[in-house]
């Protein structure tokens, strides 16, 4: 079922454990109407990917999704022929080739009799469908969410183009496939690298930073009921410490989770020197950042 | 409404944000479907739009505070929309716009009959009456031709006075213009019927605060947000001593332990990547040969095989700042780069003091520590000269941009000290624009950045990454991230 209004997106999407700002509901809702894909930037761990699954529930389709990489081509976002499958059905059906091309006269007869079965090698039999295919031959509207197409190459950017402006794709043997129904797009990015100025014009741009303290609480209250006041103060504002620090990498909302679902299984009421060093796996995911976490323990235990 | 949006976007295209007219129409569509008179939702529709990276959100922010709550000019609206829709509280009342407008018209034929003359300061105070009457666009024109006003290659004397003088020349003409207008509504008589008291006491503090802000725009450049870019603080300590020392103070004996490292290093690398690629070139499937071996299976192809691909490999292009200290660091980057030379389909390399200079043949013909001496003691290199990154960028721009192009890594190795000399971050946004990504490695420590004559902290809002580079161990860092 569609959004209807702003208002909607964000009572719908917090619904299903996902706070957006207005800012994103205004987005959603604009990106579903006009139907342009969105096209989020933000740190990693800020929940892009999560707003992509949330939209998905919201409207209660099946969320495709296409991890991006370098060196990802055609064959591995669209389609493949199954070659293998397709040579292994030629040697057994050789017999029955035998029988179509036995009341041939001449070679070019034979060919062209064979031309007309061409069909049967060439047919969705054959044919292994790779997420954007399948987001595009899906009955039912489909949310596609393709992840870090910062990581892709020059040349997918170029090809995604083509498809997200016409939503259609041409495969030389079966010919052109539109789309049965426009799925609702949603491309993340890191800023590894720039996008094409034609990409961006494509998609509605949308930029999440890492959350206000006061969302966060909210996330950490929905997704860990039960959760002491006073400690979810106190672990939002060591988190927020912990941020200001020069790590290698920064915890992200995810990892406050864990911190958080972590320090309640341990039962620790309150945060010590000692609950941070037991538990500062969850938090810091490099070495070296457990020594800059360590140097600096006693100012984050402080006040 | 269309006339706004497209005032607005003629303003923003004035300070180079370029924004096609698909996007505006995309913007006037969506905009009816969102409630336009929330001013949140307004914001976020023409942000949506207009400022498409992270990086343009600030020039966005700054226009849009300009526009929409600085100028302030009576709205001809189309459309069923509410009158107030944008002008919710009205700061000025219509008809001290009137009298504005007014008021402009009679400066301006009175300036007209002054100095026809002097054609040049005519269009700038042009540009600020239409400043004034509620039109920025031509001031911001006037403001961003100073930022992209080429200097003049010259060869001894140097100085940054070209913006300088011109920015100079502005804030003359605004603080004339606005005692002109003061004293103008100071003599009552200029008009036929004389305003009363208070009016002109209005009029005179609009003026005077309209032109601050004018001032105030051409004063503050903005500080773009680059929050995708990607930060490296702390980092291991692959080795404790040797790896911690500035490449700067350096002495032979462990100049000699750095390179035996490097070697070791590159060896361990190229192991790496070589094993790499032959995992994962596994390509289409090569009919041929799949027939050929199914021979041996009574025809049946039990054997598949694929075609090997090529490995996919990135072009390097360097730009090396060869003044000094810096050189002391670049040297190690450039040898490291030379020796992973399999690692990428091409390195190409520039060093430059005030002007770039291809040294690739350098590099091809001779061992990377050859090269670097050779180099050194090129006769065509000014190694006298004072650093000027202004202008060595300008010179890229001209003769190398072509070899940019989006499978390309630029990396720039200085310390962004350039003299106080034209910083031309701009000219580093083309670049970045024609590359895959843009890299600036930094010898110096964070700590110093932005510091003196240190341009950094401007740069470093241009690149995809920056880092500091200054000893061996950051060096692993940095060579590690490039070729894993």
């Amino acid at each position: 079922m569609s959004f209807k209004s702003v208002q909607d997106v964000q009572n719908r999407m917090e619904q299903t454990g996902y706070i957006p700002s207005q800012e994103i509901c205004t987005i959603v809702f604009l990106a579903q109407e006009t139907q342009k894909p969105i096209l989020i930037e933000g740190p990693a761990g800020v929940g892009k990917t999560e707003l992509a699954k949330s939209i998905a529930a919201c409207l209660g389709q099946e969320m495709i999704r296409l991890q991006c990489y370098e060196g990802l081509d055609e064959s591995k976002a669209l389609y493949e022929w199954a070659y293998a499958k397709q040579l292994l059905y030629t040697q057994m059906l050789k017999e029955k080739i035998n029988d179509v091309i036995s009341t041939t006269a001449s070679l070019a007869e034979a060919v062209d009799e064979i031309a007309e079965h061409e069909d049967a090698f060439f047919s969705d039999r054959f044919l292994q469908t790779r997420p954007l295919l399948a987001a595009i031959s899906s009955i039912d509207p489909v949310v596609l969410l393709i992840d870090e197409i910062d990581k892709s190459d020059p040349e997918f950017e170029a090809f995604l183009l083509e498809l997200l402006s016409d939503f259609q794709v041409t495969i030389p043997e079966l010919g052109t496939i539109v789309a049965k129904s426009q799925p609702f797009v949603v491309l993340t990015s890191n800023n590894y690298r720039d996008m094409s100025d034609a990409l961006k014009r494509r998609c509605i741009h949308l930029y999440i930073d890492y959350p206000t303290i006061e969302t966060e609480k909210e996330i950490l209250r929905m997704k860990i009921p039960g959760i002491q006041e006073r400690l979810l103060g106190k672990i939002i504002a060591t988190v927020a410490k912990i941020r200001e620090l020069d790590l290698k990498k920064k915890p992200c909302i995810s990892e406050t989770l864990d911190w958080a679902r972590s320090l309640m299984i341990l039962q620790q009421d309150d945060i010590t020197e000692d609950a941070i060093f037991k538990t500062l796996n969850t938090l810091c995911k490099h070495k070296a950042d457990y020594g800059v976490v360590r140097e600096n323990i006693a100012h984050l235990v402080k006040g | 409404m269309v006339n706004v949006i497209l005032k607005f976007v003629s303003c923003c295209r004035a300070a180079e944000m370029r924004i096609s007219t698909a996007e505006v129409l995309d913007c006037l569509r969506q905009l009816e479907i969102v409630d336009p008179c929330d001013e949140r939702q307004f914001n976020t529709v023409l942000g949506a739009n207009f400022a498409k990276s992270r990086r343009e959100q600030g020039e966005f922010d700054r226009l849009y505070r300009l526009f929409f709550h600085g100028m302030q000019t009576k709205v001809p609206w189309d459309g069923d929309l509410p009158e107030d829709a944008l002008t919710q509280k009205p700061e000025v009342p219509d008809a001290m716009l009137d009298k504005m407008a007014q008021l402009i018209r009679q400066v301006r034929d009175q300036e007209g009959s002054e100095d026809s003359n002097k054609r040049k300061g005519n269009e700038l105070d042009q540009a600020l009456m239409d400043f004034l009457a509620g039109n920025p666009l031509a001031f911001i024109q006037e403001v961003q031709k100073i930022q992209n006003r080429d200097e003049q290659a010259t060869q001894f004397f140097k100085s940054n006075l070209g913006q300088l003088s011109s920015r100079l020349e502005i804030m003359l003409r605004i603080n004339r213009l606005k005692t002109k207008m003061v004293q103008f509504l100071g003599s009552h008589d200029a008009f036929i019927e004389p305003w009363a008291e208070s009016d002109v006491t209005f009029l005179k503090e609009r003026v005077t605060s309209q032109l601050t802000k004018a001032l105030d725009f051409l004063n503050t450049e903005p500080r773009l947000d680059n929050a995708g870019q990607k930060e490296t603080g702390t980092r291991e300590l692959h080795y404790k001593s040797v790896g911690e020392i500035p490449f700067s103070n350096l002495t032979p004996k462990e100049t000699q332990a750095v390179k035996e490292i490097i070697d070791r290093l590159v060896r361990k690398l190229e192991e790496i990547t070589s094993r790499r690629f032959s995992g994962a070139n596994r390509g289409m499937v090569d009919v041929k040969k799949t027939i050929q071996r199914s021979v041996k299976y009574l025809g049946v192809p039990l054997e598949i095989v694929h075609k090997s691909r090529t490995p996919r490999k990135g072009k390097i292009v360097t730009l090396c700042d060869v003044s000094g200290s810096v050189w002391s660091s670049a040297r190690f980057m450039l040898n490291i780069l030379y020796s992973l030379q399999t690692c990428f389909s091409r390195v190409k390399s520039y060093v430059f003091i005030e002007r770039p200079f291809d040294v690739t043949s350098f590099f091809m013909s001779n061992e990377p520590n050859e090269a670097i001496q050779k180099i050194l003691n090129d006769p065509r290199i000014n190694y006298n000269a004072r650093t000027d990154y202004g202008m060595a960028f300008q010179q890229f721009r001209d003769d190398h941009l072509r070899e940019l192009d989006k499978k390309t890594t630029l990396i720039i190795i200085g310390d962004a000290r350039s003299n106080y000399l034209n910083s031309r971050e701009p000219l580093l946004e083309k670049m970045r624009d024609r590359c895959r990504r843009l890299i600036w490695l930094n010898p110096e420590q964070k700590k110093f950045w932005g510091t003196g004559d240190s341009e950094m902290m401007r740069y470093q809002d241009h690149c995809n990454e920056a880092r500091a580079c200054g000893n061996l161990n950051q060096l692993i860092d940095f060579i590690e991230a490039l070729v894993l």
